[in-house]
């Protein structure tokens, strides 16, 4: 028979909406209010006295159990998001405290877990990042958000794409979303980086050849667009390639055929033809090295993509998503970057782009075993760079010190303009204007 | 015939999906004849099942198992065997003497249906010897 505390107790645990538990050292449930019933669909009746791992039955339970650290250790474990599997079969995110249970001599008797069902929350998130997605891209900028916006109808047409960025700014991925959400998506998507094959070979690559053609060609050998056939050519490093073979692919745009090397017969191409530069092309051809028809064959729809110091916003997603994906490749189990990582990553230029923080990160998970990304994991330039930006500003590196220095280039950026600043860091002009009279900035910054 | 047995600390393991090792018993007449242990860390629940498929397992003895997670063993034409707990070897020598629904082996919290779903001959078996399945 419970005693008069023990109904106590239960009432004011049941009054809870946090899921609630205690086990004894040998980590069996002496105690399971009403919350945690319906988070586990598992009845009191039933968990009291079992292994907590056969009730809650979560992800951690074997490995990691977050009681077992808190008993270990005397640290306790605050949300730490899990998953487990209910009674019912579902599978649900909760998030779950754990910290250690005392008697009245401060001997400890066992353990308390507390978790909050975070399915909702979960599901909410999901949906958010799901409009931060487009096929493998992904990005909050509102920049990058307009070209998510058009790409679809830009795929279902059948129009050549030019698109424009910076080396590492994602362009052969949106090349890849363009094939993916066309009609063409199940016929081949062929990539060229025309800069990397020699400027003799590139005409024999892209348009194959016939037997005899020259010494060596002993059998006919189809090119990327008889590959392609159907599907979508996506010639990366258009501006690299020379006259000759601009000439050719003029008539395929033109006239939808080409000739192998040593063919007599033209050769119908129904390819869709994707470009991708990060040279400006109008400065090419005003030097000569480019030809004007072909650009206003190329340049039909044109999409720019920005280069990710313009969409800082992105960093700490991109991160997260690295940080992930390394995970999973590396079999680590790295949980995030501490706020200096982050400040220093949000501070650098990034030349090299989305690639260069990809290697950034790839980088750290060489170097850190596990735990969380400290700045001595970063590579040396990040280290500097950082360093010497923040010698300027008095006291110790942090995320207030970051704003600061965000809020100040995207209003230099904007000559001084609140609204196009605010426009740029992907916030409302208000928050910009809370933010700046809370950071103490002038107004002239 | 093969049995996997999910397992934690000589234990059957309280959830297929988070499972880190699974146990495979080759059985011959009711006999254990050879067994392994391999790793199931980190891979997702389809991998799950496809490691099972390409070790040849034929039954499944586990605790816990999401729906999901449970259909795909179905139409793996896996036979599932779930929510039971206990010791390993226990667990099964009661199996394979069809004591397996006996309340000790049993794991609280079972979803309804779970057990008449998946596990053909389940209840048959209780306390009448072998109800194995295949062989």
């Amino acid at each position: 028979m419970p005693d008069k505390s023990d109904k106590i107790r239960d009432v004011i645990l049941d009054s809870i909406s946090e899921g609630v538990f205690t086990v004894d050292l040998d980590f069996r449930i002496t105690s399971f209010n009403r919350a945690a019933e319906e988070i586990t669909k598992i009845p009191r009746d039933k968990a009291l006295g079992q292994q907590c791992k056969d009730i809650l039955r979560a992800d951690i339970c074997e490995a990691g159990c977050a009681l077992r650290q808190t008993i270990d250790t005397g640290k306790p474990i605050i949300n730490k998001p899990v998953h487990i599997v209910d009674a019912a079969g579902n599978r649900r995110a909760i998030s779950i405290c754990t910290a250690l249970l005392r008697d009245a001599n401060g001997r400890v008797i066992g353990g308390v877990e507390t978790f909050l069902d975070m399915t909702t929350v979960e599901e909410l998130r999901k949906e958010i990042e799901a409009s931060w997605r487009c096929e493998d891209i992904l990005s909050q900028s509102h920049r990058m958000l307009e070209l998510f916006k058009i790409l679809p109808t830009i795929a279902e047409s059948s129009s050549t794409v030019l698109i424009e960025g910076e080396s590492g700014t994602g362009k052969e991925l949106f090349a890849r979303a363009i094939h993916s959400l066309s009609l063409r998506k199940d016929k081949p998507f062929v990539a060229v980086s025309c800069g990397a094959i020699p400027e003799t070979l590139l005409e024999s690559e892209l348009f194959g050849y016939k037997a005899g053609a020259f010494t060596d060609a002993k059998k006919d050998k189809p090119g990327r667009f008889a590959l392609a056939e159907g599907g979508t050519v996506f010639l990366d490093e258009i501006g690299d390639i020379s006259p000759a073979v601009q000439v050719r692919l003029l008539r395929v745009l033109q006239e939808r055929v080409y000739e192998p090397l040593g063919g007599i017969e033209p050769v119908k191409a129904d390819v869709r033809i994707v470009a991708a530069t990060n040279r400006d092309l109008s400065q090419l051809i005003t030097e000569g090295k480019f030809r004007q028809d072909l650009f206003y064959r190329i340049n039909v729809v044109k999409l720019k993509l920005p280069p990710l110091r313009e969409r800082r916003e992105d960093i700490p997603l991109l991160v997260e998503h690295f940080i992930a994906r390394f995970n999973r490749l590396r079999n680590k189990a790295i949980t995030g970057v501490t706020d200096e990582v982050l400040a220093s990553l949000l501070a650098h230029d990034y030349p090299g782009n989305v690639r260069e923080l990809e290697n950034t990160i790839e980088h750290c998970f060489v170097l850190c075993p596990a735990g969380i990304i400290e700045t001595r994991h970063l590579p040396p330039g990040f280290r500097t760079s950082v360093s010497a930006d923040f010698s300027k500003e008095a006291g110790p590196t942090n995320l207030e010190q970051m704003e600061k220095i965000l809020i100040a280039d995207a209003l230099r950026r904007n000559n001084g303009n609140r609204a196009a600043a605010a426009r740029e860091l992907g916030i409302h002009k208000s928050t910009l204007f809370r933010k700046i009279k809370a950071l103490g900035m002038k107004a002239k910054q | 015939m093969k049995i996997g047995i999910p397992v934690w600390n000589g234990f059957v393991s309280s959830v297929f999906d988070f499972a880190h090792q699974l146990l495979v018993v080759d059985v011959q007449d009711r006999q254990e004849t050879n067994r392994l242990e391999v790793s199931l860390e980190q891979q997702p629940g389809p991998q799950r099942v496809a490691k099972l498929v390409d070790l040849g397992v034929d039954v499944l003895l586990c605790g816990a198992v999401s729906r999901p997670l449970a259909s795909v063993l179905a139409a793996s034409n896996i036979e599932v065997i779930p929510f039971v707990s206990g010791p390993v070897d226990e667990v099964l020598n009661a199996y394979l003497n069809g004591r397996l629904a006996e309340p000790r082996f049993l794991q609280p919290g079972c979803w309804p249906g779970a057990r008449r779903r998946f596990c053909r001959g389940w209840g048959r078996g209780r306390g009448h010897g072998w109800r194995g399945g295949r062989r």
